[in-house]
């Protein structure tokens, strides 16, 4: 789908790229689920977040260029992961607009995997994601 | 509601496990050692039980080899189970590089000694990006997975008993007899996740065995294959206050030419407690597997 408004970014992107999906997932690659050649930046609304594991899904409102209004799902870290580092269910209310910077689901839904979000504000955070497999120490590296 | 700032404060902090939060309230136990800056003295001796042997008890996390070299830098992790490419005779990878989650003969020279088959199915599961690990679709870890993951677990010893909580895989409980029965042969107990262990005391090492485990699994999430031929022996020492160290030998002739051992180490974490993780594979069918399209 090609309507939606994606910023493809250059060598910033491409750095991050690198830097994201070789750090690990924890149970799966990365590539299992996610493109790591397809990053994507999405502005929408957040209009609520699943606090389950394995991963939390981030539902957020995203305006494509003819405005109309689609959902996309947005894959972040665990919550137990993102608790201990003091992300909470109440931290994304519904009605925050973030922009989301992450990497597109290979099987072409509205879904990504969600590297951070900048608030309105212009601060980012970090969605731990594969970012990040849990407090407390480096992620091994078990998949790039 | 917090306020944004303070938020992304706490969130970019994610590498500090001591962010003291709101959330899940930290509290350190009486009579853990604390040096001058009244941080836990990793340095201190051993705790003892009343009846002598080393006191296990307490939450543990995952840590770095302490004698090791620092990691080289990332993108070049010799044991990190890189995708489809590697696709070894053996292990590939070993002798030091990554981590036994994501290889279990990282620490094995030349790797995880592969029966033919074995190394087969291992470079398959790479190929596929490991979408079948069982841990992807909130099925048990197992204990090798379980034993390396980056979640916390809790040893609780008594006597007679230890018992292991892992945070991960959907909060495991394994118990460990320590009252003298034998270790059921292979075929003598129903084959299960995380089989039948029994533990003794070798000195100041608890040595855990375990058997009747079941076929088809992972031992690590590129997927060494575990198979009901196999015994998993676990020889925990802890070697200061902070430190516990984990020898983890792998004995399974149908997978492997040789039994073969991985090393995990982990650190006293007093404040920390395990958080209750109940996995909602809410949609397995997302994994997509394979190399990915040109």
């Amino acid at each position: 789908m090609r309507t939606f408004k994606m910023v493809f970014v250059g060598a910033a992107a491409a750095a991050a790229l690198l830097a994201g999906p070789s750090r690990a997932e924890a149970h799966h690659a990365f590539a299992a689920e996610f493109d790591a050649r397809q990053p994507i930046t999405l502005r929408g609304t957040v209009t609520r977040v699943e606090w389950i594991n394995p991963h939390t899904w981030i539902h957020i409102d995203v305006k494509d260029p003819d405005g109309n209004v689609v959902e996309w799902m947005i894959e972040g870290g665990t919550p137990n992961t993102l608790l201990r580092a003091g992300v909470d269910r109440k931290s994304l209310p519904a009605g925050t607009e973030i922009v989301v910077d992450g990497y597109r689901a290979k099987s072409g839904l509205n879904r990504a995997n969600g590297r951070d979000i900048t608030l309105a504000d212009g601060r980012k955070l970090s969605l731990g994601s594969s970012l990040k497999g849990s407090a407390g120490g480096d992620t091994p590296t078990d998949k790039k | 509601m917090r306020s944004p700032a303070k938020l992304v404060t706490l969130a970019l902090v994610l590498a500090a496990s001591t962010t003291a939060m709101a959330q899940w309230p930290k509290y350190t136990p009486a009579g853990v050692p604390l040096g001058p800056d009244g941080k836990l003295d990793v340095n201190a001796p051993a705790p003892r039980t009343a009846d002598g042997k080393p006191d296990l008890s307490g939450v543990w996390e995952i840590s770095r080899d302490p004698n090791a070299p620092p990691p080289a830098p990332r993108g070049n992790a010799g044991g990190a189970a890189g995708r489809g490419t590697a696709a070894p005779a053996r292990g590939g990878g070993g002798a030091g590089g990554g981590s036994p989650f994501g290889n279990i003969g990282n620490s094995w020279p030349g790797g995880a000694p592969y029966q033919p088959w074995a190394a087969d199915l291992v470079k398959k599961r790479m190929a596929d990006d490991s979408k079948d690990n069982p841990d992807a679709h909130c099925l048990p870890m197992g204990i090798a997975q379980l034993n390396a993951h980056l979640y916390p677990r809790k040893i609780i010893q008594t006597p007679k008993e230890v018992v292991l909580i892992y945070e991960a895989s959907g909060t495991t409980v394994r118990e460990v007899y320590l009252d003298g029965r034998p270790l059921p042969k292979k075929d003598d107990v129903e084959p299960w996740w995380n089989g039948y262990s029994v533990g003794h005391w070798d000195g100041d090492t608890l040595v855990i065995e375990t058997t009747g485990l079941m076929d088809d699994g992972w031992l690590d999430v590129r997927g060494s294959p575990l198979t009901s031929a196999g015994k998993i022996t676990e020889r925990f020492r802890r070697r200061t206050y902070g430190l516990l160290e984990l020898e983890e030998t792998i004995d399974d002739p149908k997978a492997y030419t040789q039994p073969f051992t991985a090393k995990v180490f982990y650190r006293f974490s007093p404040d920390t407690q395990l958080i209750e993780f109940v996995c909602m594979d809410k949609d397995a069918q997302h994994y997509i597997g394979g190399a990915p399209a040109k």
